[in-house]
């Protein structure tokens, strides 16, 4: 090929091979300038899509007239093979200049401006590029980039706002890293959805700008593994690490846009990113006392206090106060307990969970405060945890509502580890298939006719307990003070109202449809048709997945109260704790008893010995009682006047483990690495997991750092 | 705060606006990992009103947004905006007008529990 001359082209040497094509550098002979002509690799010759492959990258590209794209002049053919003659670029790929830490912040928005308006420019002419990265960006001496390659580039024909219709050939395989089969591109910069086998669009070029912007902030890549296995799950399923902390925030809150897992979440257009970009570009941030915090703003670090060393097999108490969340352990013994926080340092924390699905070992916290709603994680058992740059869990625009607090976080069932709900105030429940990276209203139950006509209890109009039918995927049954018991058959398609024998105390229909005060309701996995609960007033259960409820109030010294557990093991075994009345919502006579039925509601007994019975005028929340899993049970609750109180012999003694605590709203127990029992002591039990964890522990100690 | 509003006293006149003094955001501690740490950022694209300072702002420190407005785009409840020593609720909320050189300061109310 070199020297050869095609059409007035002189070939004067080979400047680089991609996955298809060679590019040599040619002198127009007419125009006397320097071109670059790409012809198609030896071994691509014969490979007919290689072919249209080439020629459909020459159409894009020159349907394209812009500084930031390299032009095409020009296609030919020689020995009845293609070549495309382009704009010849003397510059470096920017993959190239790239080093070890990344570039100089102003470089990184400098290329990062012209590669966004590169492709605002190619969006513009509803081509989608589908082949970003570092290595098809070119930098000359001067600075100008060149975004190169659109070999995988694909027209777009706008029908309307809503649809977009493809008008070209499919195309698979790539001249990159790409795998053929319907997916093109190059892994690292692949969005989900393009891995999931759906079509490329817009949105999926954003996605790979964020990658590059990572990429030359860094000098890493956001989404690493050694196989592509590894990748591709980072990529579905991991968060991108933050950013070295001298990135400027508003340019990590760019990458972090570019890189949200839904497209919908994303920028819809490039020339946003290339605003937005600039915007950083020209922003003076001044007076600047840069944070010393090593992490960027997606993460919240906590410092000064002393975090949990966790092993395998440990227990860990969760506790949410109004002041922030408490982290506790001990071993299996129980007997002394290691105490970390306060985390999230005076916001309201409603709800924790630990979600040991699919290997991860992740604590969930809604956390309140002046500043909003935000659910968050930790995959290092609370040393830093996440703080979302936008609102995870939000109404869309169309409901005219706003959230207020997010009352309980749920895990789906074991056979579905990516799903989780959580109920929230105003009463609606959400749901991730994510594993809780993203998260949607539930509309069926939003617009329930019966919406309008529920009333806020004290603590406000709240959805608070989520249950799950542990054998039917489509059953759930959810609670809202006062809107009364909602269960679902169709996975949450249409709710009914279940409230049936649950009489109220205040209004004068005492058999409403709906609009009961429930406070809490509990179901144990090895009856999934009972359910139990405790009302405003009133002690019930049901024996027919919530169809119809009857009384159990049976001689306890209250049927007021809030908490209410199931025995981890025996389903006829509930614990509550009656309060005296909703007037004076404290512990009757003064007294701090647990009370325990062990025939399912037919009688119940008290259980004190070691709580204070004179002068006890306390208040327990409907999430602040707990039990754990391990034999004999541990049971666990915490008050509004910041004591937390410890059976381990499943009620006979109790004992105070803390006192001093901010007003004490949930308490929840995690075994850590065991699945489900660990999370909640509702979900099933397998035989094996019966068996004392010291037992179970012959497998080599877990790091206390977990898979995300 | 009695410092940041001493400082909004020395605002340049209206007769300066023409020299597009840039309008600075005083952000608040809790809010501040979203701007580099910083306590001022600046606006130079001379927004008309605090609404258009705002997008500006939630274009440079995207976090900032979802701290201050709920899902219905109003001020969170216990959340105070101050054009120099104006509280924003009395002066037009987000359509409150700006001049060349404004100081916007966030500060958490005085309340609680």
């Amino acid at each position: 090929m070199l020297g050869e001359l095609l059409d007035h082209y002189r070939v004067v040497s080979k400047v680089g091979e991609g996955g298809m094509g060679v590019v040599y550098r040619a002198q127009d002979e007419v125009l006397h300038r320097d071109v670059a002509i790409k012809v198609l690799s030896s071994r691509s010759v014969a490979d007919k899509s290689a072919k249209e492959f080439l020629l459909e990258e020459a159409r894009a590209a020159s349907a394209l007239s812009h500084p930031n794209v390299c032009t095409v002049h020009q296609v030919g053919e020689v020995r009845g093979e293609p070549y495309i003659v382009m704009e010849f670029i003397q510059g470096k790929p920017l993959s190239t200049l790239i080093g070890k830490d990344g570039l100089p912040v102003e470089s990184v928005l400098r290329y990062g401006v012209q590669i966004a308006g590169a492709l605002a420019h190619s969006h513009g002419r509803n081509t989608v590029h589908r082949d970003l990265k570092s290595s098809n960006v070119m930098v000359t001496p001067e600075g100008l980039v060149k975004v190169l390659d659109f070999g995988l580039a694909r027209r777009i024909r706008i029908v309307d706002d809503a649809a977009q219709t493809i008008d070209s050939p499919e195309i698979t395989g790539g001249t990159t890293n790409a795998s053929s089969g319907g997916v093109t591109g190059t892994l690292p910069y692949m969005p989900p959805e393009v891995l999931r086998g759906e079509e490329a669009d817009f949105r999926s070029d954003i996605w790979a700008l964020g990658v590059v912007l990572y990429e030359a902030a860094s000098g890493q890549l956001p989404f690493r593994g050694r196989t592509s296995f590894e990748v591709s799950s980072a990529i579905f399923h991991e968060l991108p690490p933050p950013l070295p902390a001298w990135i400027p925030s508003g340019l990590w809150g760019i990458v972090q846009r570019c890189l949200s897992k839904e497209p919908q979440h994303r920028y819809q257009r490039a020339s946003e990113v290339q605003a937005a970009l600039e915007a950083v570009q020209s922003a003076s941030v001044v007076g600047a006392a840069i944070s010393s915090e090593p992490r960027g703003p997606l993460t919240i670090v906590h410092r000064g206090i002393r975090h949990l060393t966790v092993k395998d097999g440990d227990v860990l108490l969760l506790v949410g106060t109004m002041k922030g969340a408490f982290l506790l352990r001990a071993s299996t013994t129980r007997s002394q307990w290691q105490v970390a926080g306060p985390y999230f340092h005076g916001h309201a924390v409603y709800s924790l969970a630990y979600d040991s699905r699919n290997d991860r070992h992740r604590l969930w916290a809604s956390t309140s405060s002046f500043w909003g709603t935000f659910l968050r994680f930790s995959s290092d058992f609370g040393k830093t945890w996440t703080n979302p740059i936008d609102a995870n869990v939000k109404f869309p625009e169309d409901c005219g509502a706003s959230l207020k607090n997010i009352w309980q976080v749920c895990l789906g069932r074991d056979t579905e580890p990516d799903t989780m709900y959580c109920g929230v105030e105003p009463a609606a429940l959400f749901m991730s298939h994510d594993a809780g990276l993203t998260w949607t209203l539930v509309r069926g139950l939003f617009n329930h006719p019966h919406r309008p006509r529920w009333k806020p209890g004290n603590g406000g109009l709240c959805l608070h307990t989520i249950v799950l039918d542990p054998a039917n995927r489509e059953r759930m049954y959810i609670a809202i003070s006062a809107g009364g018991v909602y269960k679902t058959e169709d996975g949450g398609n249409t709710w009914e109202a279940r409230n049936h024998g649950i009489q109220v105390a205040f209004q004068p229909d005492r058999n409403p449809e709906f609009g009961q005060c429930v406070h809490k309701m509990v179901l144990h996995p090895a009856r999934p048709e009972r359910l139990f609960l405790q009302h405003h007033w009133g002690l019930y259960r049901s024996d027919d997945f919530a169809n119809s409820w009857k009384s159990i109030s049976n001689g306890v010294p209250s049927d007021f109260g809030f908490a209410m557990i199931t025995h981890p093991r025996d389903p006829d075994c509930v614990y509550i704790l009656p309060i005296e009345s909703d007037e004076f919502r404290c512990t009757p006579e003064g007294r701090l008893r647990v009370y325990r039925t062990r025939n399912a509601g037919a009688s119940w007994e008290p259980l004190s010995r070691g709580l204070p019975q004179k002068g006890a005028y306390k208040t327990i929340l409907r999430d602040a009682m707990v039990a754990d899993s391990l034999e004999p049970a541990g049971i666990y609750f915490g008050t509004r006047s910041g004591e937390l109180f410890a059976s381990i012999d499943e009620g006979k003694n109790w004992k105070m483990i803390l006192s001093g605590l901010p007003s004490i709203v949930c308490v929840k127990s995690v075994i850590v690495g065991e699945p489900s029992v660990a999370r909640n002591s509702k979900s099933p039990v397998s035989p094996q997991r019966h068996a004392p964890p010291s037992r179970k522990r012959k497998a080599p100690a877990r790091t206390k750092r977990g898979k995300h | 705060m009695r410092r940041l509003l001493e400082k909004g006293k020395r605002l340049p006149e209206q007769s300066e606006a023409n020299t597009k003094v840039p309008v600075t955001f005083y952000i608040p501690g809790p809010l501040r990992v979203f701007c580099g740490g910083s306590q001022r950022v600046q606006i130079h694209s001379s927004p008309a009103t605090l609404s258009e300072a705002f997008e500006d702002l939630y274009k440079q420190c995207p976090g900032i947004r979802d701290r201050l407005v709920n899902e219905e785009g109003q001020l969170r409840d216990h959340i105070n905006i101050f054009v120099g020593n104006e509280d924003v609720r009395y002066t037009g909320d987000f359509s409150t007008p700006l001049r060349s050189g404004a100081e916007i300061s966030i500060l958490p109310a005085v309340s609680g529990g």
